[in-house]
C-alpha cells in the first residue's frame, strides 16, 4: 500500500500496527476509516492516544452482521490536536460472545460497553460496570440482536384484547368508525396479518362504504 | 423500579440513609432517577438509575424506511429535537452520496440555532428553579414558547418539526417569516438585560451556583464530556468551528470559554452561546433571500428507497455537546443499524455521579440542571 498523501501519525499508525488496513481516508472531510484484526485494537488505541492525540472516544457502535456470525464494532475517535475523526473498525465472533474492555483507555467506554452488553449480549472482559442499565426489568433476550423479532415477541407474550364499547359500537351503527384492517394498510409492519379484534367482521369493508368515507 | 419489585436492604446500622431523586423529581428534564446515599447533608454516593424513558428507537429504526424515520429521531430528545432530524439526514446524505443545495443548507441553520436558542432558555428556566428561583423559569419557558410559534410557522410542528428529509427540507418558508424572526431576535436580546438582572448576576444565584459540581478539564476529557460543558473548563471546541457541516464555515461567530468549570461557568458559557446564536440568526436571516435554488435535491421514490450499501458517522453540535449518528445500510429499504450518541449519555451517567458525590443535598438538581443532561437521550 502506498502511504503518500497520508499524514505522518497515518504512516506511523500503518507501520507499527500489524494487519491494519485504511479503507478510506478522506482527510479533507476529517474522517478516515481503519479496519484491524481484533486482537492489535488495544496497541493501536494505545498508540493513537499516547502518542497521536486522539484522547476522546467519541461512541463505539456495535453491528450485528447475522449472516455471517460477526458483531462488527466501531470505535469512533476524535483527536484534538488534529481535528480528525478515526473509525476502527474491528470484527468479533458472536459466540462466544466475549471481548476485552477499553475502559482502562478511555473512560467513555464505560456506558457504551454497558449498552453493547445489554442490547446485544456482548460481553467486555474487565468493564467497569456489567450490570443491566436501561432495561432492568427484561428477562428475555438482548434485544438488538437481529434475530429478535420485536414483532413476533409482541404476539408470543401478548394477548389482543377485545374492545368494543357501547360508545364505539354506536359510531359504527351509525356509520362512521371505519377500520382499515392492518392486512390492508398500505406500510403496516404487519402485513398480511387479519385483524385479530374482529373489526372486518363487525364492518365489512366494502368499497361504496370506503368510497363514502374518503 | 417498580415498587412490586422493591427489596428492603437491611443496611449495617449508620447515620447513612438512602434518597431516591426521580424518577419523577422537578430537577430533571424528563424522567430519571438518581438514588444517592446521603450522611447529613452530604452525599456519599449516588447511583444513576435510567431506562425509563426507553422507547426503543434504534430497534424500531431497524424496522421503517429510511424516510419514516425521520419522524421518529426528534423524539430521541424532547428540548432540542432539530439536531437529532438534520444530523440523521446528514447521515443518509453522506451514505446515498446525495448533495444538499445550498439554501437548503441555510435554512437548516437557521432551524439549528433556534433550536439552540430554544433549548438554552428552556436549560436556563430549570437551572434557576432547582436553586429557588420561580421567575426565570416562567421566563425561559415563556420566551422559548414564542420561538416554538416561529417553529409552527415555519414547520408545522412546535416541538417536532420533522422538516429535514435526506436531500434537503420540506418548504419554502412563509411569506414574512425572516422579518418576523429577526423581530423575535430582537426581543430575545432585549430580555437578556432582565435575565442578568434576575439570574445571571443574581447575587443569590452567584452563591449558589459558584464551586458546585466542578468539572476540571482533565476530567472532562476523560470522561468524553462535549458541548457547553467541555467549554466550562476552557477548551474552545465546537463542532459547528472543528469539524464544521452544512454552511458554518462561511459564518461568523465565537466559541465561548469560561475557565471555574463548575455550574456557574456552564450558565455562563451557554448564555454567551446564546447571544452567539442570535448573531448567526442573524446573519442567516441576512443572507437567505440572496441565496435561490431548490430546497431539496431528487431523491429516489422514498417509500421505495434502497439506499446504497455503506456506514457513515455524521455528528452536529446540539445545545447538549456532540451529537453524534452511526448508520449502516446494507442496501435494504430500512436501515441495517442506526446508533445514536447521544451527548448526554456522557455527563448524565458517570459524570453526574462523581460530580454529585461529595457535593450537598440540595446541589444535586442544581449540578444535573447545570450539566443539561437530557435522559432521554440517554435511553433512547
Amino acid at each position: 500500500m502506498s502511504l503518500d498523501g497520508f499524514t505522518p501519525w497515518l504512516q506511523a499508525l500503518t507501520q507499527r500496527i500489524e494487519g491494519l488496513v485504511i479503507s478510506g481516508s478522506d482527510l479533507e472531510k476529517r474522517r478516515t476509516r481503519i479496519d484491524l484484526p481484533a486482537d492489535h485494537l488495544s496497541s493501536l488505541l494505545e498508540a493513537a492516544k499516547g502518542e497521536f492525540g486522539f484522547v476522546h472516544l467519541s461512541a463505539i457502535s456495535c453491528v450485528d452482521w447475522i449472516d455471517v456470525g460477526e458483531f462488527e464494532l466501531v470505535y469512533h475517535l476524535w483527536s484534538y490536536e488534529q481535528n480528525q475523526l478515526l473509525s476502527i473498525h474491528i470484527r468479533v465472533p458472536r459466540e462466544p460472545g466475549r471481548y476485552q474492555s477499553v475502559v482502562d483507555l478511555y473512560r467513555p467506554a464505560g456506558f457504551f460497553e454497558r449498552d453493547i452488553h445489554e442490547m446485544y449480549g456482548l460481553y467486555f472482559e474487565g468493564a467497569l460496570d456489567m450490570e443491566k442499565f436501561i432495561l432492568t426489568e427484561w428477562n428475555g433476550p438482548p434485544p438488538m440482536r437481529k434475530e429478535f423479532d420485536s414483532e413476533a415477541f409482541v404476539e408470543e407474550t401478548f394477548s389482543w384484547q377485545e374492545y368494543n364499547p357501547q360508545w364505539l359500537q354506536e359510531i359504527v351503527a351509525a356509520g362512521g368508525g371505519v377500520v382499515t384492517p392492518p392486512s390492508q394498510q398500505r406500510f403496516s409492519q404487519r402485513k398480511g396479518i387479519e385483524a385479530p379484534w374482529g373489526a372486518e367482521a363487525r364492518r365489512p369493508l366494502s368499497d361504496e362504504n370506503t368510497e363514502d368515507q374518503r | 423500579m417498580r415498587a412490586e419489585n422493591y427489596q428492603a436492604i437491611n443496611h449495617p446500622p449508620s447515620h447513612a440513609f438512602e434518597l431516591n431523586f426521580g424518577p419523577n423529581h422537578p430537577g430533571i428534564e424528563g424522567n430519571y432517577a438518581l438514588q444517592v446515599k446521603v450522611e447529613g447533608d452530604t452525599v456519599v454516593q449516588a447511583h444513576a438509575d435510567g431506562g425509563y424513558l426507553h422507547r426503543g428507537f434504534e430497534k424500531l429504526m431497524e424496522q421503517r424506511l429510511w424516510i419514516q424515520n425521520i419522524a421518529l429521531v426528534p423524539r430521541i430528545c424532547v428540548p432540542d429535537p432539530s439536531p437529532m432530524e438534520v444530523c440523521y439526514s446528514m447521515a443518509v446524505e453522506q451514505i446515498a452520496d446525495i448533495e444538499v443545495p445550498e439554501r437548503a443548507q441555510w435554512v437548516r441553520v437557521l432551524q439549528l440555532e433556534l433550536s439552540r436558542i430554544a433549548a438554552h432558555l428552556f436549560t436556563f428556566g430549570g437551572h434557576a428553579a432547582t436553586t429557588g428561583m420561580y421567575s426565570p423559569m416562567f421566563w425561559g419557558v415563556a420566551d422559548r414558547d414564542l420561538i416554538l410559534d416561529l417553529f409552527e410557522e415555519f414547520t408545522g410542528g412546535r416541538v417536532y418539526s420533522i422538516y429535514n428529509l435526506p436531500g434537503g427540507v420540506r418548504r419554502e418558508l412563509p411569506e414574512g417569516f425572516l422579518q418576523r424572526v429577526s423581530k423575535m431576535m430582537d426581543y430575545i436580546e432585549s430580555r437578556l438585560q432582565d435575565y442578568d438582572d434576575l439570574f445571571f448576576a443574581n447575587r443569590v444565584f452567584v452563591r449558589r451556583a459558584k464551586g458546585v459540581g466542578v468539572l476540571q478539564q482533565a476530567e472532562a476529557l476523560e470522561m468524553g464530556v462535549t458541548g457547553p460543558n467541555l467549554r466550562a473548563t476552557g477548551l474552545p471546541f465546537d463542532v459547528r468551528r472543528d469539524d464544521p457541516y452544512l454552511v458554518y464555515e462561511q459564518l461568523d461567530f465565537e466559541v465561548p470559554v469560561e475557565e471555574a468549570g463548575d455550574a456557574w461557568a456552564r450558565t455562563l458559557v451557554r448564555r454567551a452561546e446564546l447571544v452567539e446564536s442570535l448573531k448567526i440568526v442573524r446573519q442567516v436571516v441576512k443572507a437567505l433571500p440572496d441565496i435561490g435554488g431548490a430546497l431539496r435535491s431528487e431523491i429516489p421514490n422514498p417509500l421505495a428507497w434502497n439506499v446504497p450499501a455503506g456506514e457513515s458517522y455524521a455528528r452536529v453540535e446540539s445545545s447538549k455537546g456532540e451529537l453524534g449518528y452511526y448508520v449502516v445500510s446494507d442496501g435494504g429499504e430500512k436501515p441495517w443499524r442506526v446508533h445514536v450518541r447521544g451527548p448526554s449519555s456522557m455527563h448524565a451517567v458517570q459524570v453526574l455521579e462523581s460530580l454529585v458525590t461529595g457535593g450537598r443535598i440540595e446541589d444535586v438538581a442544581q449540578t444535573m440542571f447545570s450539566l443539561d443532561a437530557c435522559p432521554p437521550e440517554v435511553d433512547r
